[in-house]
This record gives structure tokens, C-alpha cells and sequence, in this order.
């Protein structure tokens, strides 16, 4: 799975998880937060982008990201170790 | 005015016959510590014993109207060190001789939500989010809730709820749920006020009459899970994984 894939899933939850917010408009530079998302909104992003994504990253690691670009990262990271 | 306790959480008195309990532990989130529980049991029992109150609004902090037990309560009832007591909490609420207003601005969370939904009419707001995350840990649902949900949803949707431990935005429960109002969170506080006040416009033994019967259906739902999910705690609780788990997905 490419980085932009993976970029696009977190994209539609995200768009899903906050009111108007355009999936085209989405900076990968940012945060979450940067678009509205409370935490619990970032929960809820990360835990339907993990189950479509079909990995599982712990909640300690999730803390330390910056950035929606770190989430992909991680995400890569994660998928490719697992082979995927 | 009475106050229990500034600290965490206080109980204020107005003039028509409202009684307000704010539940205000920003650092721990409104989670019940057992200084919280003392807090708040002690508000509604300053509330119920006070005969000029007639209706009670109970309100947390504008992001988090409560989130269940602690993430250490939690890991101590893993390791079999506690049993569960925040259950009361649930039957403080329900045993209110008055109706009560729940005004949910904020994310309610496991335990937190059953608070809540104790309450005669529930206000949720749009953007923020309620879940019974308790699977989501590993172990079954507490503090009545895996009745007291079936009272503002149906029963597929509550069960759903449980089985998933999603949280869903207010918004989700705006059209298809028996919640009283979903509205944006500044709208919450003058439509629970605006609500209680029409209540305290009643004689206090017609509410009292009112409420005993309106919410017997829940009070008799409410000691069957007592039994029920005590036991199913023993049993899932006592799983090895549970005790990662809670360290995994207890969200704070």
C-alpha cells in the first residue's frame, strides 16, 4: 500500500470525524486538531483508519505524533514490517 | 447556597426550586476517583434531603461531562485488589425524589455515560462524543448501563454501542435516538435551564409523584444489572489479557 493511499484513509475519517472539512483540503503537515478534531475525534480516526488499514499500533506511539503525516508514517512503518 | 466540595464538585441552590451539581475535576476529567465519588454522592444527598429543590441539572466541564472509573481503579479491579463501588453512583442518580436533567456538553465515556443516562431527560451536545468504551478494555459494561442505554436508544442500537465500544458524535444520536435534545454545545446549558424551569413550575409532591412511578421501569432495570454485571465482571475481569488491555485503550 502506497503512503497516499494510506494518506486517503485517514483523510476520509477525518472527514467523516469533523464538521466541514474538505478532503481535498486536508494539509498532511498538520494536525488533527488543526481541523477541529477533540480527542476523542482523534480516537475515533485512528481506531477506523487501524481497522481498514489492518494494523494495530499501540496508544503510546500515537501520542508522540505532531502531525497527520507522522500517523502515515507510522502507519507504513507498521504495514511493512507486517509484510503488508 | 450549599457546597459539599469546590474542589471537584458542587452543588448550588436557586432560588425557583434548581439545583445544580457541577461536576468540576478538570485535572482528573471528571473520572470517578474515590474523593470525586465521596464529592458527588454527597451533592445528591444534600440535593434529595432538601425539600424546596424540585428539579436537579446535572453539569460537567464544557469538553468532558464525565469519564467513568480511572485508568488505576480500573488496573487494581484487574488484579482483583477492588470490587466495583461507582455502581452506586448510578442508583444516587436514579433514587433523586425529583427529576434530573442531565446536560451532557461534554465527552461521556464508560461510566460516565451511565451517570448521565440515569438522569429523567438527557441533553447531548453535536460535537462532542459518547461511547460505552468498557470492550474496548476487555471487560463487560458497569454501572447499569447495559439497561439504562435501552432507555434513550433502541434496543439494537444500545447493544451495538456495548458490543463496539465506539464513540459516536452527538450528532449520531440526533435523529434515530429517545434523547431529549442534541444541539451545539453552547445551546446545551439554556435549554437544560429553560427545561428545568418549566419543571419547577410543579408542585414538588406532584413531581415527587411523578418521578417515582415515570422511573420505575429503570430503578427495577437498574438492580437486575447489579447482580448481572457484577457477575459478568468476575468473569471478565479475571482474564489474563484485560490488564494490557486497559493499559492499551484506556483513553484519557
Amino acid at each position: 500500500m502506497t503512503r497516499e493511499e494510506i494518506l486517503a484513509v485517514i483523510k476520509k475519517h477525518l472527514a467523516d470525524a469533523v464538521d466541514d472539512v474538505d478532503l481535498d483540503e486536508i494539509d498532511p503537515k498538520k494536525s488533527m486538531i488543526d481541523y477541529g478534531a477533540n480527542s476523542l475525534d482523534l480516537v475515533e480516526v485512528v481506531s477506523r483508519s487501524m481497522r481498514e488499514l489492518k494494523v494495530k499500533i499501540p496508544r503510546a506511539e500515537l501520542n508522540k505524533l505532531e502531525n497527520i503525516e507522522g500517523l502515515v508514517d507510522l502507519f507504513e512503518k507498521t504495514l511493512q514490517e507486517k509484510g503488508g | 447556597m450549599t457546597d459539599s466540595n469546590p474542589r471537584l464538585v458542587t452543588l448550588d441552590r436557586e432560588a425557583n426550586g434548581i439545583a445544580v451539581v457541577s461536576m468540576r475535576d478538570a485535572v482528573g476529567k471528571n473520572a470517578f476517583s474515590e474523593a470525586f465519588v465521596a464529592d458527588i454522592e454527597g451533592c445528591l444527598a444534600q440535593a434529595a434531603a432538601d425539600q424546596e429543590v424540585k428539579v436537579i441539572v446535572l453539569v460537567g466541564l464544557p469538553d468532558v461531562f464525565a469519564s467513568g472509573a480511572p485508568r488505576e481503579l480500573l488496573v487494581k479491579l484487574a488484579r482483583g485488589e477492588e470490587v466495583p463501588s461507582d455502581i452506586l453512583l448510578s442508583k444516587a442518580v436514579l433514587d433523586q425524589p425529583v427529576p434530573v436533567i442531565a446536560a451532557m456538553e461534554g465527552h461521556a465515556t464508560g461510566g460516565g455515560l451511565a451517570l448521565g443516562l440515569c438522569a429523567d431527560i438527557v441533553l447531548l451536545a453535536r460535537e462532542s462524543r459518547y461511547g460505552a468504551s468498557f470492550m474496548n478494555m476487555g471487560f463487560t459494561p458497569g454501572m447499569g448501563i447495559t439497561r439504562l442505554l435501552e432507555h434513550v436508544l433502541s434496543p439494537a442500537l444500545a447493544h451495538e454501542l456495548l458490543y463496539t465500544g465506539e464513540f459516536r458524535r452527538g450528532t449520531e444520536f440526533a435523529l434515530r435516538t429517545g434523547v431529549n435534545y442534541v444541539l451545539p454545545r453552547a445551546e446545551i446549558r439554556p435549554k437544560a435551564f429553560d427545561v428545568a424551569a418549566s419543571i419547577a413550575e410543579k408542585p414538588r409532591v406532584a413531581l415527587e409523584t411523578l418521578k417515582r412511578w415515570l422511573s420505575l421501569d429503570r430503578r427495577r432495570a437498574f438492580e437486575d444489572t447489579r447482580t448481572l454485571e457484577t457477575m459478568m465482571h468476575e468473569i471478565t475481569f479475571r482474564q489474563e489479557a484485560v490488564r494490557q488491555r486497559i493499559e492499551d485503550e484506556y483513553v484519557d
